[in-house]
C-alpha cells in the first residue's frame, strides 16, 4: 500500500533570468512502513523535495498525494493542519519551541488539537528515546542529542502517516547521530513508522530499506536494500 | 563601508526606525519640556523676589550722599547704586563679582564689612553662593536630580526600541565580525544609524517641548488667576536653555542607543550568526491562567510574553502606571467633587450669592447697611462681625442629654477647661445688624428686641465621627441671663467676674458682661458659616450690633473685619451677581478696603480649576499610556525579524494561521488587559476606602462614577495595542515558512 505518491513533481524558484529548478518531473511512490533515505550533493533537491512532502512548500508542477491527501488543494489552515496529524518533521537543528518543556513540546501537535495523549503510547515513545528523566527540562536545558530525541518523539506521537527527518544527524557528533538513527530504525521496525530520511551521511543511509539518490532535481537511483 | 551599508539599509528598511524614532522623538520631548518648565520657572522665581523684595544684589548700610554714589559708580562691575534710607542698593553687571566687588566698596566707603548685606536668595538663583548664607537653596539640585531622573528612566524606556532594531541585524553583524569588523567599528556603525535615525526626531521633539511647556504657562496662569499675590507668568525662553536640552537629549538617546550596541558588539561571530540573542526562558514558567482560558494558544502566548519580559518591560509599566493613575485621579477627582459641592456648594447654595469682606472695620461703624439693601437686584443683606468670648457651664446648666452622652468627658483642655465653678468653653459671638438681628429673633421664635442674645444651643454627639451627617443634641439647659467673659480669662478672673455681680446687659467685671438671653434654638440664621467645627464644646451665642457696642469695651476678641452676606433673586445668574457685585463695589468705594466673593463665579473658578489640574494629570497619563504604548508598537514592528524562527517552528509542528492569529490576539489581550485587571479592584478597593472615609454614600457615588472616560482610557489601550499586534500580525502572516526553513540558521 503506498503512502506516499509523487507524480511528475517540478518545484521552479524565481523568475526570468533568476530562475533556479530546484525539482525536474520526480516520480516516487514509498510503501507503508518503508525506511527510505534520500540522498544527494548540497543543492540536489533534497530538502526541496522533503518541504513539498511535509506540505511546508507547494510544487509548480505535479501532485503529491500522502495517505490519500492530494497536497496541491490544500490551503493554508489544511496544510498546517495535515502538518500536525499526517507528518512528522525533523529537522537539523530540532526546532523545539524554546519556551515549552520537552514534555509540552512533544504533545504539542495533540494539545493543539485538544486531544489528549494515550499514556501507554507516551510512556512507549519516550522510555524508546530515553527521554523519560528530561521530560520537565526546557530545550535549553538539553544537549543537542537529547533535543533531537524529543523532536523524534514530537514527530511520532501523532503516529503520522509520514515521518520527514531532514539532515537529522548533521548537527550531533558520531555517537548521538548512531543513537539517533538507531532510534529511527527502531520506530520503523517497532511501530511500523513509515520514514524519509534526507542525509549526505552515507552510514546513515545504509540504515534505510531503500536509497533514492536525487541529482539536479532529478531521481538518478533508487536501490532497494532488503 | 559603513556608512554606504547603513544608509542603504536605513533606505531599504524605514519601517525598522520607526519605533527607534518614536523613541527619540517622546525622549526630547519630555526632557524639553522638562527643561523649559523649569527655566520658566526660575525665570518666575527671579521675577517674584524682584517684585517682593528688590532687585538689588548687595547693600552697604551707613549713610551717603550723591558724592558716595558716584565713587560707588566708579566700580566697572556697579550698574547702579540706589541710595536709600538706610544705605545704598547695589546692582552690578556681573552676579558672580558681587561677593568679591561688594566689601571693596565697603572698604571705599569706608565702611566695615559688617554693613554689607547680600540678596542671598537673589544671588543663589544665578548660582552665587555666599558661604555664609545658612538657608538651603535647593532650586538647581532638585534641577539637577529631576533631569538625571527623567533621563535614566527614559534610558530605561527607550533603550529597547534601539536593541529591538539592532538585534535584528544580528546575523549581519555576526558576518561582519567573521570577516575581520572590530566590535569597535560595528558599534560605531549602529551609533551612527542611530543618529541618523534620531536627529530629526530630537529637534523636533525639542522644539513642541517648548511649545508644549508654553501652553502649561498660559494654562497655569488661567487656573492661578484668582490667586492672590501671584504675579502672572510669562513664557521666556534663552539659547542656552535649547543647548543644555539639546545636549541632556542627545547624551540621553546617546546611551540608550550604545547599551545594546555594546552587547551586540561583544558577541562572538559563531554566536551572531547563530542567533543567541533569541528569546528564550531561563527556568521553566507555566502560564496557568492563560492556558485554563485559552488553552494551548494561552500558555504559548502566556510563555512568549515570559521570555519577552524584558523587553516588555516598559510597556507593561508605563501601561498599568498610566491606567492606574487615570483611574484613581478620576475617582478622587469625582469623590472630591461630590464632596466639595455637597459640603460647600450645595450647602450654602442658598445661604450667599455674595461675600464682602470689609477690611479692618467693626461692624457698629459701618454705616452703608441700608444703602447695601437698597442696590438692585439685593433681595437679603446681612452684616455681620465675629468675635470670641467666653462661657462658663456649671454642671447643672448642662442639658441633661449632653450629660447622659459623656458631657465634657471627651474634650480637650483647650476645648473644654475645668474651673472651680464649671467648665470654661469657647463662646464665638456673631454680631448681627440690628434688622438682621430682629429678623433672626423672628426665624428663632424668640422675643424680637435688641437686648440681649440668642443662643445656639446644639453639640455635635462626639461619639458619631460621620461629618457628613452629624447628629445634634442640645447642649445647655435655658437660664434668662448669662455671663460672658472675654476670650483668654482664666480661671480666677471667672470667679471673681461673678462674684461681682454684673447688671443685666450691662458692665459686670472688667472683662464679662452679663446679657440677657432672649431664647435658644437649634435654627440657624442664613449666613455662610459653619460652626463648632473644630471645636465641638464652643457654644455660639448671636448678638445685635447695638448691644455688642455697648459690651465690646470689656468683652473684645472681635475679628478685624466685618462681614457682607448678600441674596439676589432665586436662580440669579452670573451676570446679575457681576453686575450686583461691581454695584456694591461702587457703594463702598474708596472709603473701605474690601474683597469681595462671587458663588458661581467661585462655582466656576472651582470647576475650572479642577478641570485644569485633571486635564495636566491626564495628560501625564497620556503620555505614560503613550511611552507603553510605543514600547509595544517597537516590539512588534520587530516582530518579523525578531519572531520568525518561533512563528516558523509553531507553523512546522501544524499550527494553522488561525490558531497563530489566536495566539497572537491572546498576547495583546494580556498586555493591555493585565494593567485593568490589576487596576480595577485596586481603584474599587481605594474608593471604598476613601468613602469611608468620607462618610459618602456609595450610591452617591456610583451615580457619578467616572465610568466614561476610565472605559474610554480602558478602550484607547486595549485599541491601541491591539493595532500594534495587528501591523506585527501583517508581517508575520507574510512568513514562508520553506524560506525560513531554508535558512541555516534557524535553530
Amino acid at each position: 500500500m503506498n503512502i506516499l505518491t509523487c507524480e511528475k513533481v517540478s518545484k521552479v524558484y524565481g523568475s526570468g533570468g533568476s530562475q533556479v529548478t530546484a525539482l525536474k518531473g520526480v516520480d516516487l511512490t514509498v510503501e507503508k512502513g518503508e525506511f527510505v533515505a534520500i540522498v544527494g550533493a548540497s543543492g540536489s533537491g533534497k530538502s526541496t523535495l522533503l518541504h513539498i512532502l511535509g506540505s511546508v512548500d507547494k510544487p509548480t508542477e505535479g501532485r503529491v498525494i500522502v495517505d490519500g491527501t492530494d497536497l496541491a488543494g490544500l490551503n493554508p489552515t489544511q496544510a498546517a493542519i495535515f502538518r500536525r496529524r499526517k507528518v512528522g518533521l525533523v529537522y537539523q537543528f530540532y526546532n523545539l519551541i524554546p519556551t515549552l518543556t520537552a514534555r509540552k513540546n512533544i504533545l504539542l501537535p495533540l494539545a493543539l488539537d485538544k486531544k489528549k495523549p494515550n499514556p501507554d503510547y507516551f510512556e512507549k515513545v519516550v522510555s524508546a528515546l530515553g527521554l523519560v528523566d528530561r521530560l520537565d527540562a526546557l530545550p535549553g536545558q538539553l544537549s543537542g542529542g537529547q533535543q533531537q530525541r524529543v523532536a523524534i518523539a514530537r514527530s511520532l506521537i501523532y503516529r503520522p502517516a509520514l515521518l520527514l527527518a531532514d539532515e537529522p544527524t548533521g548537527n550531533l557528533d558520531q555517537k548521538n547521530s548512531r543513537e539517533i538513527i538507531d532510534m529511527l530504525k527502531l520506530s520503523n521496525r517497532n511501530l511500523e513508522q513509515t520514514i524519509l530520511l534526507i542525509t549526505h551521511d552515507e552510514k546513515a543511509a545504509l540504515a534505510a530499506d531503500r536509497i533514492v539518490t536525487l541529482e539536479d532535481g532529478r531521481i538518478v537511483g533508487d536501490e532497494r536494500r532488503r | 563601508m559603513w556608512r554606504e551599508y547603513s544608509s542603504s539599509y536605513l533606505k531599504n528598511n524605514r519601517s525598522s526606525g520607526v519605533s527607534v524614532m518614536a523613541a527619540a522623538f517622546i525622549s526630547a520631548l519630555l526632557l524639553s519640556l522638562l527643561c523649559s518648565l523649569f527655566y520658566n520657572m526660575w525665570k518666575y522665581e527671579v521675577e517674584r523676589i524682584q517684585l517682593e523684595e528688590g532687585g538689588w544684589q548687595s547693600r552697604i548700610a551707613g549713610e551717603f550722599d550723591e558724592a558716595d554714589r558716584e565713587a560707588i559708580l566708579n566700580f566697572a562691575n556697579v550698574r547702579e547704586a540706589v541710595l536709600g534710607e538706610d544705605g545704598v542698593a547695589l546692582y552690578f553687571d556681573e552676579m558672580g563679582d558681587v561677593l568679591s566687588d561688594t566689601p571693596q566698596i565697603a572698604a571705599a566707603l569706608g565702611v566695615s564689612e559688617e554693613e554689607v548685606t547680600y540678596h542671598h536668595e537673589l544671588l543663589a538663583m544665578y548660582l552665587v553662593r555666599d558661604p555664609l548664607d545658612p538657608s538651603p537653596r535647593l532650586t538647581f539640585p532638585l534641577f539637577i536630580l529631576i533631569t538625571a531622573l527623567a533621563s535614566f528612566s527614559l534610558i530605561m524606556i527607550i533603550h529597547n526600541a534601539f536593541a529591538v532594531s539592532m538585534n535584528g541585524r544580528i546575523r549581519q553583524f555576526g558576518i561582519f565580525s567573521s570577516i575581520g569588523a572590530t566590535p569597535r567599528q560595528i558599534r560605531s556603525c549602529l551609533l551612527q544609524e542611530a543618529a541618523a535615525l534620531c536627529a530629526a526626531p530630537v529637534l523636533l521633539g525639542d522644539l513642541l517641548g517648548v511649545l508644549a511647556s508654553m501652553g502649561i504657562l498660559e494654562l497655569s496662569n488661567r487656573l492661578a488667576q484668582g490667586v492672590e499675590g501671584r504675579h502672572p507668568a510669562v513664557f521666556g525662553y534663552h539659547p542656552l536653555v535649547f543647548a543644555l536640552t539639546l545636549g541632556v537629549t542627545v547624551i540621553t538617546v546617546w546611551i540608550s542607543a550604545w547599551l545594546p550596541a555594546r552587547k551586540l558588539a561583544r558577541l562572538t561571530p559563531l554566536e551572531a550568526i547563530r542567533g543567541t540573542g533569541e528569546m528564550k526562558l531561563k527556568r521553566k514558567k507555566n502560564s496557568r491562567i492563560l492556558a485554563l482560558l485559552f488553552g494551548v494558544e494561552g500558555e504559548l502566548a502566556g510563555n512568549a510574553l515570559k521570555a519577552q519580559r524584558k523587553a516588555l518591560r516598559t510597556a507593561t509599566l508605563s501601561l498599568l502606571l498610566s491606567f492606574m493613575a487615570f483611574t484613581l485621579m478620576q475617582c478622587f477627582f469625582t469623590l472630591s467633587g461630590i464632596s466639595t459641592r455637597e459640603t460647600y456648594f450645595e450647602r450654602y447654595q442658598d445661604a450667599w450669592d455674595i461675600m464682602v469682606t470689609v477690611k479692618d472695620t467693626d461692624a457698629d461703624s459701618f454705616a452703608q447697611t441700608q444703602e447695601i439693601r437698597d442696590v438692585a437686584g439685593v433681595e437679603s443683606a446681612v452684616v455681620y462681625q465675629k468675635a470670641m468670648a467666653s462661657r462658663v457651664l456649671a454642671q447643672e446648666e448642662l442639658s441633661a442629654e449632653f450629660t447622659a452622652n459623656g458631657g465634657f468627658s471627651q474634650a480637650q483642655a483647650a476645648e473644654a477647661m475645668r474651673t472651680e465653678e464649671g467648665w470654661l468653653v469657647s463662646a464665638p459671638l456673631i454680631i448681627l445688624d440690628d434688622e438682621s438681628f430682629l429678623a433672626y429673633c423672628r426665624q428663632a421664635g424668640a422675643a424680637q428686641s435688641l437686648d440681649g442674645v440668642i443662643i445656639l444651643n446644639r453639640i455635635r454627639d462626639v461619639n458619631n465621627p460621620d461629618f457628613r451627617h452629624p447628629q445634634y443634641m442640645s447642649y445647655v439647659e435655658e437660664e434668662d441671663t448669662v455671663n460672658l467673659y472675654a476670650s483668654g480669662t482664666g480661671e480666677g478672673e471667672t470667679a471673681r467676674g461673678a462674684a461681682e455681680g454684673e447688671q443685666e446687659t450691662g458692665m459686670g467685671a472688667a472683662s464679662s458682661a452679663r446679657v440677657s438671653v432672649l431664647g435658644y434654638t437649634q435654627e440657624l440664621p442664613l449666613l455662610r458659616e459653619e460652626y463648632a467645627t473644630e471645636n465641638y464644646y464652643e457654644l455660639v451665642h448671636f448678638i445685635p450690633v447695638s448691644l455688642w457696642a455697648k459690651i465690646k469695651g470689656p468683652i473684645g476678641g472681635a475679628e478685624t473685619d466685618t462681614y457682607i452676606r448678600l441674596l439676589g433673586r432665586d436662580g440669579a445668574t452670573l451676570e446679575e451677581l457681576n453686575a450686583m457685585q461691581e454695584e456694591i463695589g461702587c457703594l463702598l468705594g474708596p472709603a473701605y478696603v474690601f474683597e469681595s466673593e462671587n458663588r458661581i463665579q467661585e462655582y466656576e473658578t472651582n470647576d475650572e480649576q479642577i478641570q485644569g489640574m485633571m486635564l495636566i494629570l491626564g495628560g501625564f497619563c497620556v503620555l505614560l499610556a503613550i511611552i507603553g504604548v510605543s514600547n509595544v508598537f517597537s516590539n512588534t514592528l520587530g516582530f518579523v525579524r525578531q519572531r520568525r524562527r518561533e512563528f516558523a517552528r509553531y507553523m512546522s509542528v501544524g499550527m494553522t494561521p488561525g490558531e497563530l492569529r489566536r495566539m497572537f490576539g491572546i498576547e495583546a489581550l494580556a498586555i493591555a488587559g493585565r494593567p485593568i485587571l490589576l487596576t480595577l479592584p485596586l481603584a474599587a478597593l481605594l474608593t471604598w476606602l476613601m468613602l469611608n472615609a468620607s462618610y459618602m454614600e456609595a450610591s452617591v457615588f456610583l451615580a457619578e462614577a467616572p465610568y466614561l472616560p476610565v472605559l474610554v482610557f480602558m478602550l484607547a489601550i486595549l485599541g491601541s495595542v491591539a493595532l500594534a499586534y495587528c501591523l506585527g500580525w501583517r508581517g508575520i502572516r507574510k512568513i514562508s515558512l520553506a524560506e525560513v526553513l531554508q535558512d541555516d540558521t534557524m535553530l
